[in-house]
């Protein structure tokens, strides 16, 4: 018990809110996507990536490198594949449905009227096609159709499927309470056993039933027959009950709905369980694995040097840091996630001595600070003047021995160049770069970059950083 | 009595011719002292000297060559004096090297063995005895 109260203790407060956060962003996922093939991807995936560990651990090597290509690119064939589902699932959504509600099945299909319309229709030997979605997206299989969003009523499918009326050759869709979209477009099933006497719009049932987890209802024009198709089968129903416990069985009664909607809270409520104790693991996982070092070297940053003043040496140019961190963080650091800064606002011209603390560092969240090398580090600062200074060409190579350099004009002959005073003071001539002799001859003319050395040596604005050399080169007399 | 006054009259004059002549006096002995000092009238670097004369003008020594030599002219020299040839190497002192100049002119030269470690930008300040620069020639050993 004390162990855990220490180690609870142990534990920072961006640690549970670390958790916390991820655990309900994992929580969203599910809510959004339950019921949908994203979500049975999703968990495949999950489950590919436990068998690739499973197989590092194990020292499968094919295997690990074909899971590990497989989760690699799972993320891009889930948003290939299943981008209406996302489309879907995001757009319907307002913004609070996404990130806070919790959305349970409540509109209940009025199946009596339905089943009643729909023999009453059979009587009259009145085609119709009617579409019970299931838990899978439509949108791919089925094509056109107008949007309708009417309450269900008798009337009202004995209009729309009305021989007059221009969408009576379509199917209905219907969601929950409503007639969504009518008119739709259903994707013919291609089976060659199927009898004679079935038409198009048999056919369209049957195929939607089968590309789906939908539940057909068909009523035959010609013979004034009712079918049901679901899966693969196509069903002929001749009792009003009979159509009714397939809708039932299909959409659920009152009671079932109940039963299910009690059934959906407790799945949410694991849900979330399951989302926190899968987050923790991994949090505990990555964060508190075995203790592992890593030295690194981290150039040092100067913060707030101030205006006229510059940096003219350094004690060290980068510190090494130790630090300490689970195995998964600590393989992950990069240098660039590591800073260490120095505050010169209250530096002054000349030496200045700064001791190294953690307050200097910054470090990733769970890595820690073991050692600091070296602890202390001296800036040397200067007064920034400008002076102007004679240029001198630094000729490398070598002429020909018959050849002889006989002079040389130079444009510019002095440059103004910025830097630090006590440096400058001293400093008489500025350099250009090595210039080559090798490829010259005759007379001509090239250009020298001027050589900064030290690095904190500035030319000056409107001063040139190169020059321009007209040379005469001669026979040896 | 007359000849008293012409006296001081005489005296008078004297004393005014005097003290109008004492300055520009004065002022001539400083410019003299300042036209002591010689003047450079030619300076250069250059491979050999031959009859007093400098041979092969370059700005240029190859190490190989072993000698990279600096001339000076000085026209006129007023009196005996010293100026100093001072060798830079990348603004490192190398040399100073004294040399005496005679009047009415004088042409005097130093020079410096080079070596493989001596390759990079060189420069020979010529300065007078109190350290003015009279000229600067610059330079480069290579390989």
């Amino acid at each position: 018990m004390e162990k855990l109260i220490n180690f609870l203790s142990s534990m920072r407060w961006q640690d549970f809110i670390d958790i916390c956060l991820n655990s309900y962003i994992l929580f969203r996922f599910y809510v959004l996507f339950r019921g949908t093939n994203v979500f049975r991807v999703l968990i495949g995936m999950t489950v590919l990536w436990f068998f690739q560990r499973l197989a590092i651990s194990l020292g499968l090597i094919v295997t690990s490198w074909v899971m590990q290509g497989i989760v690699a690119v799972g993320a891009i064939i889930i948003i290939v594949v299943f981008r209406n589902e996302i489309r879907r699932v995001l757009q319907a959504k307002n913004l609070k449905s996404i990130l806070w509600g919790l959305s349970f099945k409540s509109a209940i299909t009025p199946t009596e009227i339905i089943v009643d319309s729909v023999f009453e229709m059979a009587h009259r030997k009145c085609g119709g096609l009617i579409v019970f979605p299931g838990k899978e997206d439509l949108s791919d299989a089925v094509q056109g159709g107008i949007p309708w969003r009417g309450l269900i009523t008798r009337e009202m499918i004995a209009s729309i499927f009305w021989q007059d009326n221009p969408v009576h050759d379509g199917a209905a869709i219907v969601n929950g309470d409503q007639i969504a979209v009518v008119g739709a477009i259903l994707p013919l099933s291609q089976r060659d056993d199927l009898p004679s006497r079935y038409g198009t719009r048999h056919r369209a049932a049957l195929g939607l039933a089968e590309a789906t987890d939908s539940l057909v209802i068909v009523v035959s024009e010609e013979r004034g027959d009712v079918l049901v198709a679901k899966g693969s089968r196509l069903r002929e129903v001749k009792q009003k009950s009979t159509l009714e416990n397939h809708l039932q069985e299909h959409l659920g009664t009152p009671a079932i709905k109940k039963r299910y909607l009690r059934k959906e809270r407790l799945e949410t409520v694991t849900a979330a369980l399951l989302s926190i104790i899968f987050i923790t693991g991994i949090w505990f996982s990555v964060s508190r694995g075995q203790t592992t070092l890593v030295s690194l070297d981290i150039p040092i940053e100067y913060l707030n040097q101030k205006p006229g003043m510059e940096i003219v040496n350094t004690s060290v140019k980068s510190i090494n840091l130790v630090l300490s961190g689970s195995g998964a963080l600590i393989k992950s650091i990069t240098p660039d996630q590591v800073s260490v800064r120095l505050d010169l606002s209250q530096s002054v011209i000349g030496s200045n001595p700064f001791t190294l603390t953690a307050g200097n560092i910054s470090l990733p969240p769970g890595i820690l600070l073991k050692e600091i090398n070296p602890p202390a580090v001296e800036v040397d600062l200067d007064e920034t003047i400008q002076k102007a200074l004679p240029v001198q060409i630094d000729w490398a190579g070598k002429l020909p021995a018959q050849f002889i350099l006989l002079g040389f004009k130079m444009d510019p002959q002095t440059v103004e160049v910025v830097g630090g005073k006590r440096f400058l003071e001293k400093m008489t001539t500025l350099y250009t770069e090595k210039v080559p002799l090798d490829n010259l001859s005759g007379k001509g003319e090239i250009t020298a970059k001027l050589a900064l050395n030290p690095a904190s040596l500035k030319i000056a604005p409107g001063s040139k950083d190169k020059v321009t050399i007209q040379y005469v080169i001669r026979k040896r007399e | 009595m007359m000849r008293y006054r012409l006296l001081f009259i005489f005296g008078v004059v004297l004393a005014i011719q005097i003290f109008l002549l004492l300055p520009s006096y004065c002022l001539k002995n400083i410019s003299n002292a300042n036209a002591q000092q010689p003047e450079l009238s030619q300076a250069m670097m250059c491979e050999e000297i031959f009859n007093n004369a400098p041979q092969s003008p370059t700005v240029v020594f190859s190490a190989s060559r072993e000698k990279a030599i600096c001339y000076s002219s000085f026209d006129p020299v007023p009196q005996k004096t010293a100026i100093f040839h001072n060798w830079f190497h990348r603004d490192v002192p190398s040399a100073k090297i004294q040399l005496i100049l005679n009047p009415p002119r004088w042409s005097t030269y130093s020079s410096i063995q080079l070596r493989k470690t001596d390759i990079g930008p060189w420069r020979v300040e010529i300065t007078d005895e109190n350290g003015k620069v009279l000229g600067v020639l610059r330079f480069s050993v290579t390989d």
